[in-house]
């Protein structure tokens, strides 16, 4: 550890900004190599800047929980950065910044993830570090005690006291009946509560293991130096045998469901959500592709047409979107949201979608707006290599989910081969009310005296 | 090659006086009605970022709360007499961004786009009637100021936005920082459009705007865009000084009751303006204080010893005028007092007896190593270099910013904190449900 301090010095001697200057654009060779243990390594070179990222993504999440143990993935992720057999907790990020580093990670529902932005040359250090967490993570009642804490402030901020977010959470847990989607990231109060240390362990041992994770790194570095020091740091770490994973399909929804979520709040929220596939879920991966561009269409910009339509035009909505993730581990949510005006009440903007929907499932398309939102697919799939945190976020989160990382390279093709007549065909076939979850978030006022105090100290 | 020069170079001291950066240059040039262009090419993506900031924030409201927000969100909708429709299917059918945006400084436009000819021949003039004939009609008038109304009552659910605006309120008296960037309800019903335009015709000239361009094309190529673009701008007149902000006798506390699970804590007084000689001195301290994750005192105090909070952290903003030094976290109601007792100890620690030998290393190791993460794309590139020319320091700084860095040490960071951070005068506000707080 102490040698890493005199390195750090001499970095910037050899990084040089004029590296902004080459690279061609289609340069956007992925390499890959599996270690026999069963590691994925991902590499894109990028030498744009003189620094890399490297993530590390595992295959588990809150979509792998089960019900009482919801937010363990989460939980851990915040325990890997207290302690190892060969590091104090904090000491990970400690050597990390002494590296000049920025490091973090996240959970979401299908998967968990942690990163290290550096300069190029440090690529090891963060190997070595990862490494280590893969294997020896030391699980400490005091370091939990409190980490949980940390937890439970982090929802009450997310969560609790953000309406919309609460809304949200009522929302997915209506919608949902089977799949684990139901229930949040971040888990329930209750099941923090409950959380065990020996849960964690549990947790850890059962998915933490190089067949179980995805190393991406993407940036100025050699994939064959990558290879080389993956296969030194990871090479050695033992491959665990794996349960399958147990399915958790969602069951046919059958018929409408509605809810009202009653808020501390001051705006009226909407959130509807129709079941739809993704590209895991089904064969037709032409569906989903046309369910993509069809969230463009309505919300991919300003001249989309909710915010034509319903913000201008109509004038029902303050805002509104809609949005699709084609990348879910498993069936999900085609989601609106929205606040209505102050003219309008949630009831109204909900119709005002339904109309849009409608006349989605009547009427073609234009040419010129499939055109727009191609063109938007287009730039921005340019504007994405601009950060290679970005370019590897999608490498690992297609590897992770099942997809496979070599959808990347393809999306932009198959959204451009998307027609008319298929976004007209999957509004009718997946838009459909008995699909469909509707809740409506009414604000609330409870007494409270509205003291406001001053003391001079 | 790196493993040659390990063994000969361990010391700091060697370090800095053989540095020599391939840095970008930035390009300056300025147009005849005084507008000033900084230009920054880079080759390797075909993109082209452009930021434009008018001396238009809120400061200039003068009394007419919310007048600089409403005019910066009206720019995108009609403009050179095409349709808020057409602006945004015009910019998007080729794949462009355009958005704008007020602080209480600046107003600011940001464009994106790719620097293909024909995305430019479509996206460009729609750019250049949004910057020179915004419409400002009356229909996209009324629509906006209702979204900001509503966006104004909203505030009103967000305990953090309760106490950020409650702590302006205080630190700020009697200069037009205390005042939120929206306005107020009361003062935005008030806004005609007639308010809108005369703020357009004053504040959006050749004389307050600084542009920034960064990305892949030739500087012959950028002069003729930023000509077409702001050009034609009238010159007009150099917004009036924000007034400076004035010294605070005495240290306040201020509770607003709020019904969340949480209270929100922050804690504050203003310090810091625009390229400030002591910048370095106290940027590197509060990156040790509070400014640098996990490794900084607020938050091994407040989250890894206590787990009191998920986000506790410091900062200094750099305004043009004194901009707010500020600590903040948010805790379960309960325990708002051991929170802030730790953290105002933590704080005075600080400033009495400064940073340790170590952290001071470690801190320099790590803003050192993390020099060019700060420069690793465009968009980046452009976030750096305007604040590096809106806060009017020289176009050498990157330059120079490691040597500044190194040039820090335990007692200049002690001093400047001594001097510039006087705990008696700050104030401390906190939104949350004081019902249950013991």
């Amino acid at each position: 550890m102490r040698k890493l301090s005199a390195t750090v010095l001499i970095l910037s001697f050899f990084y040089s900004l004029s590296g902004f200057a080459s690279q061609p654009l289609d340069a956007n060779i992925v390499h890959e190599k599996v270690l026999k243990n069963g590691l994925k390594v991902l590499v894109k070179e990028d030498r744009r800047a003189p620094v890399m990222v490297s993530q590390v993504w595992y295959k588990v999440g809150a979509s792998y929980e089960h019900d009482g143990v919801t937010g363990l993935s989460h939980v851990l992720e915040h325990m890997m950065f207290q302690g190892t057999d060969n590091l104090e907790p904090g000491e990970f990020s400690k050597i990390i910044a002494a590296n000049g580093g920025r490091e973090n990670a996240f959970t979401g529902a299908d998967y968990t993830a942690y990163f290290q932005t550096m300069e190029a040359s440090r690529l090891e250090v963060s190997m070595r570090l990862e490494s280590e967490r893969m294997q020896h993570l030391k699980l400490q009642e005091k370091e939990f005690v409190k980490e949980l804490q940390v937890v439970m402030e982090e929802r009450r901020m997310r969560t609790e006291d953000k309406p919309q977010s609460q809304t949200y959470e009522y929302f997915k847990a209506l919608a949902y009946t089977s799949s684990p989607y139901r229930n949040p990231i971040i888990g329930w109060m209750q099941d923090l509560e409950d959380m065990k240390l020996t849960d964690l362990a549990d947790w850890y041992k059962q998915w933490y293991a190089p067949n179980n994770a995805t190393l991406v790194v993407v940036g100025d570095v050699k994939a064959k130096n990558v290879f080389a020091l993956a296969e030194k740091y990871f090479g050695p770490v033992p491959e665990v045998k794996f349960k399958p994973v147990k399915q958790r399909k969602e069951v046919p929804q059958l018929g409408i469901r509605r809810a009202v979520v009653k808020q501390e709040a001051k705006l009226p929220y909407l959130l509807m959500g129709y079941k739809v596939p993704v590209l895991n879920s089904i064969d037709k991966e032409g569906d989903v592709y046309a369910l993509e561009v069809l969230s463009g269409i309505l919300s991919g910009g300003s001249s989309a047409r909710l915010p034509s339509n319903l913000v201008r035009g109509r004038e029902v909505a303050s805002s509104v979107s809609a949005g699709y993730d084609l990348n879910a581990r498993l069936e999900t949510l085609f989601l609106f949201d929205g606040v209505p005006t102050k003219e309008h009440t949630v009831g109204d903007l909900e119709e005002a979608i339904k109309l849009e929907i409608e006349s989605l499932k009547k009427t073609l398309i234009t040419a010129k707006e499939l055109e727009r939102i191609k063109a938007q697919v287009i730039a921005s799939s340019v504007y994405e290599k601009d950060s290679s945190f970005y370019q590897g976020m999608q490498l690992g989160m297609l590897e992770t989910v099942g997809v496979g990382w070599q959808k990347e390279a393809t999306y932009v093709d198959k959204v451009k081969a998307v027609t008319a007549d298929q976004i007209r065909a999957v509004a009718q076939k997946y838009l459909i009310n008995d699909h469909l979850t509707v809740v409506h978030m009414e604000p609330q006022t409870t007494k409270t005296n509205a003291k406001e105090s001053q003391h001079a100290k | 090659m790196l493993n040659k020069l390990k063994c000969v170079i361990g010391l700091l001291a060697a370090l800095f006086s053989s540095v020599s950066f391939a840095l970008p240059t930035i390009q300056h040039w300025q147009l005849n009605n005084g507008t000033n262009v900084y230009f920054v090419p880079t080759t390797g993506l075909p993109i082209l970022d452009v930021q434009l900031m008018f001396d238009a924030g809120s400061a200039h409201d003068s009394g007419k709360l919310g007048q600089a927000a409403l005019t910066s969100a009206l720019l995108d909708e009609s403009a050179g007499g095409l349709t808020a429709q057409q602006v945004a299917e015009n910019i998007e059918s080729v794949g462009a961004q355009l958005s704008a945006s007020a602080s209480r400084d600046f107003s600011s436009i940001t464009y994106r786009s790719l620097t293909d000819e024909k995305v430019l021949a479509t996206a460009w003039p729609v750019f250049t009637d949004v910057v020179n004939s915004p419409d400002f009609l009356t229909t996209d008038f009324n629509r906006i100021k209702q979204r900001i109304l509503l966006s104004i009552k909203q505030r009103e659910e967000s305990p953090g936005t309760l106490a950020q605006l409650a702590l302006y309120e205080q630190i700020y008296k009697g200069h037009p920082y205390k005042n939120p960037i929206q306005g107020t309800k009361k003062t935005v019903t008030e806004l005609d459009v007639e308010d809108v335009r005369r703020f357009y015709q004053q504040y959006y000239v050749g004389k307050n705007l600084t542009i920034v361009m960064v990305g892949g094309v030739t500087r012959q190529a950028a002069e003729k865009l930023v000509d077409d673009l702001a050009g034609e701008l009238k010159a007009g007149a150099r917004a009036a000084q924000i007034p400076s902000v004035p010294v605070v006798s005495t240290g306040l506390k201020v509770h607003k009751d709020y019904p969340s699970q949480q209270t929100h804590l922050l804690y504050a007084t203003p310090v810091l303006k625009h390229n400030d000689p002591d910048y370095f001195a106290l940027h590197v301290g509060n990156h040790i204080l509070g400014g640098s994750g996990f490794s900084s005192r607020i938050v091994k105090e407040i989250r890894e010893e206590r787990g009191l909070a998920y986000s506790a952290y410091s900062y200094f903003n750099a305004m043009r005028q004194k901009g707010p030094f500020l600590l903040g976290l948010q805790t379960k109601n309960e325990s708002v007092t051991e929170a802030s007792t730790a953290l105002k100890e933590t704080l005075d620690t600080f400033i009495t007896e400064g940073p340790t030998k170590e952290e001071l290393l470690a801190s320099k190791k790590n803003i050192r190593g993390g020099f060019a993460l700060k420069l690793d794309s465009n968009k980046k590139l452009m976030g750096v270099v305007a604040g590096i020319v809106v806060s009017g320091r020289p176009l050498d700084y990157l330059n120079n910013y490691l040597q500044n860095i190194n040039d820090v040490t335990r007692d200049s960071i002690k001093d400047a904190f001594r001097r510039r951070v006087d705990m008696e005068k700050m104030v401390m506000v906190t939104v949350g449900n004081s019902d249950t707080k013991k």
